[in-house]
């Protein structure tokens, strides 16, 4: 048998796993700095604010375009989510009203219940 | 054998052409990879309880003849999607849980609109798990419920555990929930108050968005990525490691925005203030502490989980007030613990084996 540590491939193999340790080791270590999270956050905080004032000047732009803006159809979601909401509440009780009723809904019915009365097995594995 | 190199001469030709046919199969496996999509994830029978925003609620259909009286809802973490937890037939965890007889319920989410940009702690603690948990007796007919959370949908469940302390909760599950902030040293260092402004990123772009938060967490080991691409090319040939790598590289980027104010609470609360660990959260001016816990609780905790690293997590089950209560480190990383080969056969049967028993 071919010993491993004469296999080319294994050895690629292994370099690759070590180059990744390596590296993410030294990179961990660079990130717990002060100076790497300064860094960060300034990047960071110039595209949020860059970011705000380009939604800023669309929301603007849209208005004057006579085009609704993101708040506008934000608010429209909300109010879409309400209906949807309500929807499902209608349904939940339709749902209800109907497994009362013993009837069958046809196209996908769920399958019935199994009992509530399954044992944990003992430890030869029989139930107990 | 060459027995001073160590070298088998005789097996060189049948390696070269071993090598040969791997390099064929490479290039024709590369193709298929990039025309096709990876296997469906997320396919075990269910059936959507309700909906409301980013919430879903669904339950699963049972899969054995018999199942246990207290039915299971599981919560998952905020920032990743609930098929992790059920991938394919056979690397289901949701499958393995129906077929030795549980009732599963899955608390899911999906990402916040910007609509949803306002919502709070609270609104998870307090009215989304409550909820959830109404619906799960309603339908299963039964009061008690086991909860189950993955990550953060742990810390969720052990702040609603803490806060909901007389019940319904019967038992709880966490896997790989972070209560010591402090030791999340990376996530500490990118939220560093003196240099994180929250309240400017969250008043700029609402929901915090998912590409952020993949970078923090791709962060935290930044040579991964570019290596397990590497060790997808030499394996193409490999359909069990490709179907393998496609489910968890999907789920892995498959990151979700977070709403704008809730952010702004973990990153306040939780990273700078260490609330939880230090006794101290409430949530929505109710006292969130997580010694008035006292069902039976399981911690399953990862050897070389990167995101939530031991000793973030080490102090859950010494610091909550039940007195059935077990922690267990297994092999594996904060996804591995929980979902493929490594989960089937280490944390499944052990979790099987607590919970069976506490079930009836």
């Amino acid at each position: 048998m071919a010993d491993k540590s004469n296999d080319p491939v294994a050895i690629w193999q292994n370099m690759i796993g070590e180059m990744e340790k390596g590296f993410n080791a030294f990179a961990n270590q660079a990130m717990t700095s002060p100076e790497f999270s300064r860094a960060v956050n300034q990047v960071g905080g110039v595209t949020a604010g860059a970011q705000k004032q380009l939604g800023d000047l669309m929301e603007k732009y849209l208005v004057s375009m006579n085009l609704p803006s993101q708040s506008q159809m934000v608010g429209m979601a909300e109010r879409l989510q309400s209906i949807e909401g309500q929807l499902n509440e209608i349904k939940a009780l339709l749902h209800q009203v109907h497994s009362k009723s013993g009837a069958s809904d046809g196209a996908n019915p769920a399958p019935p219940r199994p009992p509530r009365t399954k044992r944990p097995p003992a430890r030869g594995g029989e139930p107990k | 054998m060459n027995a001073a190199a160590g070298l088998d001469l005789l097996s060189i030709p049948d390696r070269i052409q071993s090598e040969v046919q791997r390099a064929i199969q490479r290039s024709i496996k590369g193709v298929e990879y990039i025309s096709s999509s990876g296997p469906a994830l997320g396919s075990t029978p269910k059936d959507i309880l309700h909906v409301r925003g980013t919430m879903n609620l669904y339950h699963y259909r049972p899969m054995a003849d018999e199942i246990y009286r207290v039915p299971i809802l599981i919560v998952m973490a905020t920032t990743n999607r609930g098929y992790i937890l059920d991938m394919v037939p056979g690397q289901s965890f949701i499958e393995f849980l129906l077929k030795h007889g549980y009732d599963v319920y899955m608390l899911d989410w999906t990402a916040p609109g910007p609509e949803e940009k306002s919502l709070r702690m609270e609104d998870y603690v307090l009215d989304f798990i409550p909820d959830c948990i109404r619906r799960v007796q309603q339908d299963s007919g039964e009061t008690d419920v086991t909860v189950i959370g993955y990550c953060f949908g742990g810390v969720l469940s052990l702040l609603y555990g803490s806060i909901f302390a007389d019940g319904p909760m019967k038992n709880l599950i966490c896997f790989t929930t972070p209560i010591d902030f402090r030791e999340m040293k990376l996530f500490q260092n990118f939220s560093d108050r003196r240099y994180f402004d929250v309240d400017r990123l969250v008043d700029s772009v609402g929901n915090v968005p998912p590409e952020m938060i993949l970078s923090s967490f791709e962060m935290l080991r930044p040579a991964s990525r570019t290596a397990s691409q590497v060790q997808l090319w030499e394996n193409i040939w490999n359909d069990e490691y490709v179907k393998s790598y496609r489910m968890f590289d999907r789920w892995a980027t498959d990151t979700l925005p977070l709403a704008g104010e809730y952010f702004r609470a973990i990153t306040k609360d939780l990273m700078w203030d260490n609330k939880l660990f230090n006794d101290t959260m409430s949530v929505g001016g109710h006292a969130a502490d997580i010694a008035r816990i006292k069902v039976p609780i399981l911690h399953a905790v990862a050897e070389h989980d990167h995101i939530v690293p031991y000793d973030a997590a080490r102090h859950l089950i010494t610091k909550v007030g039940s007195t059935d209560k077990e922690e267990v480190m297994l092999k594996g990383g904060h996804v591995s613990l929980v979902a493929g080969a490594n989960a089937i056969k280490r944390l499944w049967p052990r979790l099987d084996s607590w919970l069976g028993g506490r079930s009836t």
